[in-house]
Protein backbone atom coordinates (compact mmCIF):
# COMPACT_ATOMS: atom_id res chain seq x y z
CA UNK A 1 0.00 0.00 0.00
CA UNK A 2 1.53 3.58 -0.90
CA UNK A 3 2.61 5.54 2.27
CA UNK A 4 1.11 8.35 2.07
CA UNK A 5 -2.59 6.63 1.39
CA UNK A 6 -1.30 4.49 5.35
CA UNK A 7 -0.27 7.83 6.71
CA UNK A 8 -4.15 9.33 5.48
CA UNK A 9 -5.79 6.49 6.93
CA UNK A 10 -4.24 6.60 10.45
CA UNK A 11 -4.94 10.20 10.86
CA UNK A 12 -8.36 10.13 9.44
CA UNK A 13 -11.16 9.70 12.02
CA UNK A 14 -12.99 6.50 12.45
CA UNK A 15 -16.46 6.68 14.08
CA UNK A 16 -17.87 3.63 15.71
CA UNK A 17 -21.23 1.30 13.52
CA UNK A 18 -23.73 2.91 15.60
CA UNK A 19 -22.32 6.37 16.55
CA UNK A 20 -24.97 8.97 17.24
CA UNK A 21 -24.35 12.37 16.12
CA UNK A 22 -24.94 15.26 18.44
CA UNK A 23 -24.38 18.69 18.22
CA UNK A 24 -20.59 18.30 18.74
CA UNK A 25 -18.58 18.12 15.78
CA UNK A 26 -17.57 14.02 15.54
CA UNK A 27 -13.72 14.03 16.83
CA UNK A 28 -13.42 17.63 18.84
CA UNK A 29 -12.57 17.47 22.61
CA UNK A 30 -16.60 17.95 23.57
CA UNK A 31 -17.48 14.92 21.79
CA UNK A 32 -14.97 12.58 22.93
CA UNK A 33 -15.57 13.76 26.54
CA UNK A 34 -19.34 12.85 25.84
CA UNK A 35 -18.36 9.79 23.60
CA UNK A 36 -15.61 7.85 24.90
CA UNK A 37 -14.50 4.51 23.07
CA UNK A 38 -16.77 1.97 24.02
CA UNK A 39 -20.26 4.20 24.37
CA UNK A 40 -23.04 2.72 23.07
CA UNK A 41 -25.95 4.71 22.92
CA UNK A 42 -29.67 3.22 22.20
CA UNK A 43 -30.07 3.79 18.26
CA UNK A 44 -32.39 6.85 17.24
CA UNK A 45 -34.46 6.34 13.58
CA UNK A 46 -33.27 9.03 11.48
CA UNK A 47 -35.72 8.99 8.21
CA UNK A 48 -33.87 8.40 5.40
CA UNK A 49 -34.08 11.52 2.78
CA UNK A 50 -31.48 11.60 -0.40
CA UNK A 51 -29.23 14.71 -1.18
CA UNK A 52 -31.59 15.27 -3.90
CA UNK A 53 -34.91 15.48 -1.72
CA UNK A 54 -33.17 17.97 1.45
CA UNK A 55 -34.44 21.34 0.64
CA UNK A 56 -33.32 23.38 3.89
CA UNK A 57 -30.02 25.06 3.54
CA UNK A 58 -27.55 27.46 5.68
CA UNK A 59 -29.08 31.13 5.31
CA UNK A 60 -32.35 30.06 4.51
CA UNK A 61 -35.64 32.00 6.20
CA UNK A 62 -37.58 29.36 8.03
CA UNK A 63 -40.41 28.98 10.36
CA UNK A 64 -41.13 27.15 13.15
CA UNK A 65 -43.97 25.15 13.49
CA UNK A 66 -43.68 23.22 16.55
CA UNK A 67 -41.89 23.78 19.58
CA UNK A 68 -41.62 26.77 22.07
CA UNK A 69 -40.87 29.18 19.75
CA UNK A 70 -44.21 28.11 17.20
CA UNK A 71 -45.19 30.79 14.77
CA UNK A 72 -41.61 32.77 14.77
CA UNK A 73 -39.36 33.02 11.63
CA UNK A 74 -35.33 32.67 12.01
CA UNK A 75 -32.40 31.81 9.94
CA UNK A 76 -30.43 28.62 9.58
CA UNK A 77 -27.26 28.61 11.42
CA UNK A 78 -26.56 24.91 11.03
CA UNK A 79 -27.55 21.83 9.14
CA UNK A 80 -26.72 18.65 10.58
CA UNK A 81 -27.61 15.70 7.72
CA UNK A 82 -27.08 12.95 10.19
CA UNK A 83 -29.58 13.26 11.96
CA UNK A 84 -31.98 15.38 9.75
CA UNK A 85 -31.87 18.77 12.43
CA UNK A 86 -31.81 22.14 11.39
CA UNK A 87 -30.31 25.29 13.91
CA UNK A 88 -32.06 28.06 14.38
CA UNK A 89 -30.45 31.39 15.04
CA UNK A 90 -31.76 32.62 18.56
CA UNK A 91 -34.93 30.71 18.17
CA UNK A 92 -35.84 27.34 20.60
CA UNK A 93 -33.05 28.18 23.42
CA UNK A 94 -32.52 26.83 26.46
CA UNK A 95 -29.76 28.26 29.08
CA UNK A 96 -27.22 26.78 30.17
CA UNK A 97 -23.65 28.68 32.33
CA UNK A 98 -20.58 28.85 30.24
CA UNK A 99 -17.25 29.51 32.04
CA UNK A 100 -18.16 28.22 35.14
CA UNK A 101 -15.21 28.03 38.04
CA UNK A 102 -14.72 26.38 41.49
CA UNK A 103 -15.86 30.05 43.29
CA UNK A 104 -17.66 31.69 39.76
CA UNK A 105 -21.23 30.31 38.96
CA UNK A 106 -20.36 31.46 35.05
CA UNK A 107 -22.23 33.21 32.62
CA UNK A 108 -25.70 32.43 31.95
CA UNK A 109 -26.50 32.16 27.54
CA UNK A 110 -28.74 31.13 25.56
CA UNK A 111 -28.35 28.08 23.34
CA UNK A 112 -29.93 26.75 20.23
CA UNK A 113 -31.61 23.37 20.50
CA UNK A 114 -31.85 21.93 17.17
CA UNK A 115 -35.49 21.06 15.25
CA UNK A 116 -36.06 18.24 12.99
CA UNK A 117 -36.89 19.18 9.36
CA UNK A 118 -40.90 18.68 9.52
CA UNK A 119 -40.83 20.94 12.66
CA UNK A 120 -39.90 23.76 10.31
CA UNK A 121 -41.02 25.17 6.78
CA UNK A 122 -39.17 27.62 4.26
CA UNK A 123 -40.72 30.86 4.15
CA UNK A 124 -41.79 32.39 0.29
CA UNK A 125 -39.53 35.20 0.05
CA UNK A 126 -42.81 37.35 -0.58
CA UNK A 127 -45.67 36.16 1.50
CA UNK A 128 -43.35 36.00 4.29
CA UNK A 129 -45.68 32.60 5.04
CA UNK A 130 -44.52 29.26 5.07
CA UNK A 131 -45.27 26.87 2.61
CA UNK A 132 -44.45 23.36 1.18
CA UNK A 133 -41.40 23.47 -1.42
CA UNK A 134 -40.97 21.03 -4.17
CA UNK A 135 -37.75 20.79 -6.67
CA UNK A 136 -38.56 21.93 -10.15
CA UNK A 137 -35.98 23.06 -13.51
CA UNK A 138 -36.28 26.03 -14.43
CA UNK A 139 -36.09 26.55 -18.20
CA UNK A 140 -32.34 27.35 -18.30
CA UNK A 141 -32.41 24.16 -17.08
CA UNK A 142 -31.22 24.96 -13.06
CA UNK A 143 -32.47 22.67 -10.18
CA UNK A 144 -34.80 25.03 -8.11
CA UNK A 145 -37.16 25.35 -5.01
CA UNK A 146 -40.05 26.26 -5.95
CA UNK A 147 -43.25 27.28 -3.14
CA UNK A 148 -46.12 24.41 -4.40
CA UNK A 149 -48.59 27.17 -3.36
CA UNK A 150 -47.69 30.47 -4.93
CA UNK A 151 -45.30 29.26 -7.56
CA UNK A 152 -42.12 31.36 -6.73
CA UNK A 153 -38.88 30.27 -6.89
CA UNK A 154 -36.72 30.44 -3.53
CA UNK A 155 -33.32 31.13 -4.93
CA UNK A 156 -30.26 29.27 -2.69
CA UNK A 157 -29.00 31.71 0.22
CA UNK A 158 -25.11 33.34 0.24
CA UNK A 159 -23.64 31.72 3.45
CA UNK A 160 -20.05 32.29 4.59
CA UNK A 161 -17.81 30.21 3.38
CA UNK A 162 -16.42 27.63 7.05
CA UNK A 163 -13.03 28.51 5.91
CA UNK A 164 -13.53 32.07 5.80
CA UNK A 165 -12.56 33.03 2.21
CA UNK A 166 -15.35 35.73 0.19
CA UNK A 167 -14.76 35.42 -2.94
CA UNK A 168 -15.31 39.12 -4.15
CA UNK A 169 -12.44 40.07 -1.94
CA UNK A 170 -9.68 37.53 -2.81
CA UNK A 171 -6.27 38.26 -3.76
CA UNK A 172 -3.75 35.58 -5.52
CA UNK A 173 -1.16 34.92 -2.65
CA UNK A 174 2.85 34.26 -4.32
CA UNK A 175 2.24 30.93 -4.13
CA UNK A 176 -1.36 31.04 -5.90
CA UNK A 177 -2.21 30.66 -9.92
CA UNK A 178 -4.13 33.14 -11.79
CA UNK A 179 -7.12 32.62 -12.87
CA UNK A 180 -6.24 32.73 -16.78
CA UNK A 181 -3.42 30.79 -16.32
CA UNK A 182 -5.48 27.81 -14.34
CA UNK A 183 -8.21 28.15 -16.58
CA UNK A 184 -6.05 28.09 -19.92
CA UNK A 185 -6.52 25.04 -22.18
CA UNK A 186 -2.90 23.62 -23.00
CA UNK A 187 -3.78 19.75 -23.75
CA UNK A 188 -3.11 19.00 -27.34
CA UNK A 189 -4.15 15.03 -27.59
CA UNK A 190 -1.82 13.29 -29.38
CA UNK A 191 -0.62 9.20 -29.27
CA UNK A 192 1.98 9.34 -26.80
CA UNK A 193 2.49 8.88 -22.85
CA UNK A 194 3.16 11.23 -20.75
CA UNK A 195 7.19 10.13 -20.49
CA UNK A 196 7.82 10.30 -24.44
CA UNK A 197 6.35 13.60 -24.46
CA UNK A 198 8.11 14.63 -21.64
CA UNK A 199 11.28 13.13 -23.08
CA UNK A 200 10.94 14.84 -26.15
CA UNK A 201 10.11 18.37 -24.77
CA UNK A 202 13.59 18.13 -22.30
CA UNK A 203 15.37 16.79 -25.02
CA UNK A 204 16.57 13.18 -23.62
CA UNK A 205 17.59 10.15 -25.52
CA UNK A 206 17.02 7.04 -24.41
CA UNK A 207 20.29 4.46 -25.32
CA UNK A 208 19.70 1.60 -23.14
CA UNK A 209 17.91 -1.19 -24.43
CA UNK A 210 15.47 -2.74 -22.29
CA UNK A 211 16.50 -6.40 -21.46
CA UNK A 212 14.14 -9.06 -21.41
CA UNK A 213 11.99 -9.99 -18.06
CA UNK A 214 9.75 -12.48 -17.62
CA UNK A 215 6.28 -11.89 -16.21
CA UNK A 216 4.80 -14.65 -14.61
CA UNK B 1 -22.45 35.44 -8.82
CA UNK B 2 -21.96 32.06 -8.80
CA UNK B 3 -19.63 32.40 -11.72
CA UNK B 4 -17.97 34.88 -10.63
CA UNK B 5 -17.39 33.43 -7.43
CA UNK B 6 -15.78 30.34 -9.24
CA UNK B 7 -13.18 32.59 -11.44
CA UNK B 8 -11.81 34.56 -8.35
CA UNK B 9 -11.10 31.18 -6.34
CA UNK B 10 -7.06 30.41 -7.20
CA UNK B 11 -5.21 27.65 -7.03
CA UNK B 12 -1.78 26.21 -5.50
CA UNK B 13 1.23 26.66 -8.67
CA UNK B 14 4.10 28.73 -8.72
CA UNK B 15 3.05 31.77 -11.30
CA UNK B 16 3.31 30.87 -15.14
CA UNK B 17 4.95 27.32 -13.75
CA UNK B 18 8.32 28.29 -13.57
CA UNK B 19 9.86 28.24 -10.69
CA UNK B 20 11.14 31.94 -9.52
CA UNK B 21 13.97 31.44 -6.86
CA UNK B 22 14.20 35.34 -5.74
CA UNK B 23 11.91 34.93 -2.97
CA UNK B 24 14.33 32.22 -1.72
CA UNK B 25 18.04 33.87 -2.67
CA UNK B 26 20.39 33.52 0.32
CA UNK B 27 21.59 36.60 0.00
CA UNK B 28 18.02 37.84 0.74
CA UNK B 29 17.91 35.70 3.66
CA UNK B 30 21.28 36.49 5.27
CA UNK B 31 20.39 39.88 5.09
CA UNK B 32 17.62 39.59 7.72
CA UNK B 33 20.09 37.75 9.86
CA UNK B 34 18.02 34.23 9.91
CA UNK B 35 20.83 32.38 7.93
CA UNK B 36 24.48 31.67 8.31
CA UNK B 37 25.95 33.10 5.49
CA UNK B 38 29.08 30.53 6.30
CA UNK B 39 26.94 27.55 4.92
CA UNK B 40 25.29 27.20 1.67
CA UNK B 41 21.52 25.61 2.03
CA UNK B 42 21.68 24.14 -1.26
CA UNK B 43 18.38 24.14 -1.47
CA UNK B 44 16.88 22.82 1.75
CA UNK B 45 15.83 26.39 2.00
CA UNK B 46 12.69 24.43 -0.46
CA UNK B 47 11.78 22.78 3.19
CA UNK B 48 10.64 25.47 4.11
CA UNK B 49 7.97 28.74 3.40
CA UNK B 50 8.31 31.75 2.97
CA UNK B 51 10.41 33.56 5.62
CA UNK B 52 7.81 36.00 6.13
CA UNK B 53 5.47 33.69 6.71
CA UNK B 54 7.58 32.19 9.85
CA UNK B 55 5.46 32.36 13.30
CA UNK B 56 2.56 33.54 11.22
CA UNK B 57 -0.86 31.79 12.92
CA UNK B 58 -2.79 31.20 9.75
CA UNK B 59 -1.02 31.92 6.17
CA UNK B 60 -3.45 32.40 3.06
CA UNK B 61 -3.72 29.97 0.37
CA UNK B 62 -5.84 29.19 -2.27
CA UNK B 63 -8.09 26.09 -3.74
CA UNK B 64 -7.17 22.88 -4.80
CA UNK B 65 -6.83 21.85 -8.24
CA UNK B 66 -10.14 19.73 -9.98
CA UNK B 67 -9.81 17.21 -12.39
CA UNK B 68 -11.23 18.62 -14.71
CA UNK B 69 -8.90 22.02 -14.08
CA UNK B 70 -5.82 19.46 -14.88
CA UNK B 71 -7.67 17.46 -17.84
CA UNK B 72 -7.39 20.91 -19.86
CA UNK B 73 -3.28 20.96 -19.50
CA UNK B 74 -0.63 19.72 -21.26
CA UNK B 75 1.33 16.71 -20.28
CA UNK B 76 4.40 18.75 -20.10
CA UNK B 77 2.45 21.49 -17.52
CA UNK B 78 1.19 18.21 -15.91
CA UNK B 79 5.20 16.97 -15.23
CA UNK B 80 5.89 20.34 -13.74
CA UNK B 81 3.66 20.92 -11.60
CA UNK B 82 3.70 17.68 -9.88
CA UNK B 83 7.41 18.54 -8.87
CA UNK B 84 5.83 21.60 -7.85
CA UNK B 85 3.32 20.37 -5.50
CA UNK B 86 5.52 17.74 -4.35
CA UNK B 87 8.14 20.66 -3.04
CA UNK B 88 5.20 22.17 -1.38
CA UNK B 89 3.84 18.64 0.14
CA UNK B 90 7.51 18.24 1.42
CA UNK B 91 7.48 21.60 3.39
CA UNK B 92 4.22 21.47 4.74
CA UNK B 93 4.64 17.82 6.26
CA UNK B 94 8.26 19.39 7.78
CA UNK B 95 5.99 22.41 9.06
CA UNK B 96 3.92 19.70 10.51
CA UNK B 97 6.55 17.48 11.77
CA UNK B 98 8.27 20.70 13.62
CA UNK B 99 5.11 22.06 14.83
CA UNK B 100 4.50 18.72 16.84
CA UNK B 101 8.18 18.56 17.90
CA UNK B 102 7.09 22.05 19.45
CA UNK B 103 4.05 21.10 20.71
CA UNK B 104 2.50 23.90 18.65
CA UNK B 105 -0.81 24.06 16.17
CA UNK B 106 0.60 23.85 12.57
CA UNK B 107 -0.27 27.18 10.81
CA UNK B 108 -3.07 26.39 8.29
CA UNK B 109 -3.14 22.45 7.75
CA UNK B 110 -6.28 22.16 5.26
CA UNK B 111 -2.89 23.53 2.71
CA UNK B 112 -1.50 20.22 2.64
CA UNK B 113 -5.01 18.90 2.63
CA UNK B 114 -5.47 20.71 -0.65
CA UNK B 115 -1.70 19.87 -1.64
CA UNK B 116 -2.50 15.97 -1.46
CA UNK B 117 -5.78 16.32 -3.02
CA UNK B 118 -4.12 18.00 -6.05
CA UNK B 119 -2.00 15.39 -6.40
CA UNK B 120 -4.38 12.47 -6.36
CA UNK B 121 -6.45 14.11 -8.95
CA UNK B 122 -3.15 14.53 -11.18
CA UNK B 123 -2.35 11.53 -10.66
CA UNK B 124 -6.07 10.31 -11.64
CA UNK B 125 -5.91 12.32 -14.72
CA UNK B 126 -2.50 10.74 -16.42
CA UNK B 127 -3.31 7.27 -15.93
CA UNK B 128 -6.95 8.51 -17.53
CA UNK B 129 -4.85 9.69 -20.34
CA UNK B 130 -2.42 6.50 -19.66
CA UNK B 131 -5.45 4.10 -19.58
CA UNK B 132 -7.11 5.59 -22.77
CA UNK B 133 -3.60 5.36 -24.89
CA UNK B 134 -3.22 1.73 -23.48
CA UNK B 135 -7.02 0.57 -24.80
CA UNK B 136 -6.44 2.14 -27.90
CA UNK B 137 -3.13 1.15 -29.01
CA UNK B 138 -3.66 -2.83 -27.69
CA UNK B 139 -6.88 -3.42 -25.81
CA UNK B 140 -5.42 -3.85 -22.64
CA UNK B 141 -7.65 -3.07 -19.96
CA UNK B 142 -5.20 -3.37 -17.21
CA UNK B 143 -2.03 -1.50 -16.99
CA UNK B 144 0.12 -4.77 -14.96
CA UNK B 145 -0.19 -8.04 -16.35
CA UNK B 146 -2.43 -11.51 -14.48
CA UNK B 147 -4.21 -14.21 -14.48
CA UNK B 148 -6.96 -15.72 -12.17
CA UNK B 149 -5.77 -18.57 -10.37
CA UNK B 150 -6.66 -21.02 -7.41
CA UNK B 151 -3.83 -20.35 -4.78
CA UNK B 152 -3.32 -23.68 -1.93
CA UNK B 153 -6.19 -22.49 0.30
CA UNK B 154 -8.30 -23.23 -3.14
CA UNK B 155 -9.36 -19.83 -3.01
CA UNK B 156 -9.87 -18.13 -6.71
CA UNK B 157 -7.37 -15.18 -7.00
CA UNK B 158 -5.86 -12.47 -8.85
CA UNK B 159 -2.01 -13.45 -9.19
CA UNK B 160 -0.56 -10.33 -10.03
CA UNK B 161 2.78 -10.77 -12.23
CA UNK B 162 5.72 -9.69 -10.93
CA UNK B 163 9.38 -9.06 -13.29
CA UNK B 164 11.68 -11.89 -13.38
CA UNK B 165 15.40 -11.92 -15.02
CA UNK B 166 14.57 -15.74 -15.47
CA UNK B 167 11.76 -18.28 -17.06
CA UNK B 168 9.83 -19.81 -14.25
CA UNK B 169 10.97 -22.96 -14.85
CA UNK B 170 14.16 -21.83 -13.61
CA UNK B 171 12.89 -19.98 -10.52
CA UNK B 172 12.95 -21.88 -7.28
CA UNK B 173 11.69 -19.35 -5.02
CA UNK B 174 8.24 -19.27 -7.53
CA UNK B 175 7.77 -22.90 -7.68
CA UNK B 176 7.51 -23.40 -3.94
CA UNK B 177 4.53 -21.30 -4.67
CA UNK B 178 1.63 -23.29 -5.39
CA UNK B 179 -1.24 -22.78 -7.21
CA UNK B 180 -3.54 -25.38 -7.16
CA UNK B 181 -5.39 -26.80 -4.05
CA UNK B 182 -4.62 -31.07 -2.54
CA UNK B 183 -8.23 -32.81 -2.57
CA UNK B 184 -8.26 -32.49 2.00
CA UNK B 185 -8.89 -28.78 1.12
CA UNK B 186 -12.43 -29.53 -0.77
CA UNK B 187 -14.08 -29.67 2.54
CA UNK B 188 -12.73 -26.44 3.63
CA UNK B 189 -14.06 -24.38 0.45
CA UNK B 190 -17.30 -25.23 1.02
CA UNK B 191 -17.50 -24.81 4.97
CA UNK B 192 -15.91 -21.29 3.03
CA UNK B 193 -18.90 -21.26 0.58
CA UNK B 194 -21.29 -21.83 3.76
CA UNK B 195 -20.06 -18.89 5.79
CA UNK B 196 -20.37 -16.57 3.26
CA UNK B 197 -23.55 -17.60 1.98
CA UNK B 198 -24.44 -17.26 5.96
CA UNK B 199 -23.20 -13.71 6.68
CA UNK B 200 -24.79 -12.70 3.28
CA UNK B 201 -28.46 -14.02 4.26
CA UNK B 202 -27.75 -12.65 7.66
CA UNK B 203 -27.27 -9.13 5.81
CA UNK B 204 -30.19 -9.16 3.55
CA UNK B 205 -32.46 -9.85 6.61
CA UNK B 206 -30.78 -7.17 8.66
CA UNK B 207 -32.05 -4.86 5.70
CA UNK B 208 -35.61 -6.29 5.43
CA UNK B 209 -35.93 -5.45 9.26
CA UNK B 210 -34.47 -1.96 9.25
CA UNK B 211 -36.27 -1.56 6.12
CA UNK B 212 -39.46 -3.00 8.44
CA UNK B 213 -38.82 -0.89 11.55
CA UNK B 214 -38.26 2.52 9.24
CA UNK B 215 -41.77 1.65 7.25
CA UNK B 216 -43.17 1.31 10.77
CA UNK B 217 -41.60 4.87 12.25
CA UNK B 218 -42.17 6.80 8.93
CA UNK B 219 -45.12 5.32 7.59
CA UNK B 220 -44.96 8.02 4.71
CA UNK B 221 -42.47 6.61 3.28
CA UNK B 222 -43.97 3.75 1.79
CA UNK B 223 -46.14 6.41 -0.27
CA UNK B 224 -43.09 8.34 -1.30
CA UNK B 225 -41.31 5.45 -2.73
CA UNK B 226 -44.86 4.39 -4.64
CA UNK B 227 -45.18 7.60 -5.68
CA UNK B 228 -41.61 8.06 -6.88
CA UNK B 229 -41.59 5.09 -8.52
CA UNK B 230 -44.24 5.62 -10.66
Amino acid sequence: MRLSALLALASKVTLPRDYRYGMSRPGSLADRRKNPPGTRRRRVAVEPISDEEWHLFCGDTVEVLKGKDAGKQGKVVQVIRQRNWVVLEGLNTHYRYVGKTEEYRGTMIPSEAPLLHNQVKLVDPVDRKPTEVEWRFTEAGERVRVSSRSGRIIPKPDFPRADGIVPETWTDGPKDTSVEDALERTYVPCLKTLEEEVMEAMGIQETRRHKKVYWY
Amino acid sequence: MAAAGFGVLCRKVLIGLKVSRSLLNPKALASTGLLHTTLSTKGLEEFFDDPKNWGEEKVKSGASWTCQQLRNKSNEDLHKLWYVLLKERNMLLTLEQEAKRQSLPMPSPERLEKVIDSMDALDKVVQEREDALRLLQTGQEKARPGAWRRDIFGRIIWHKFKQWPIPWYLNKRYNRKRFFAMPYVERFVRLRLEKRARTEARKKSLEKKKEKFLQKKFPHLSEAQKSSLI
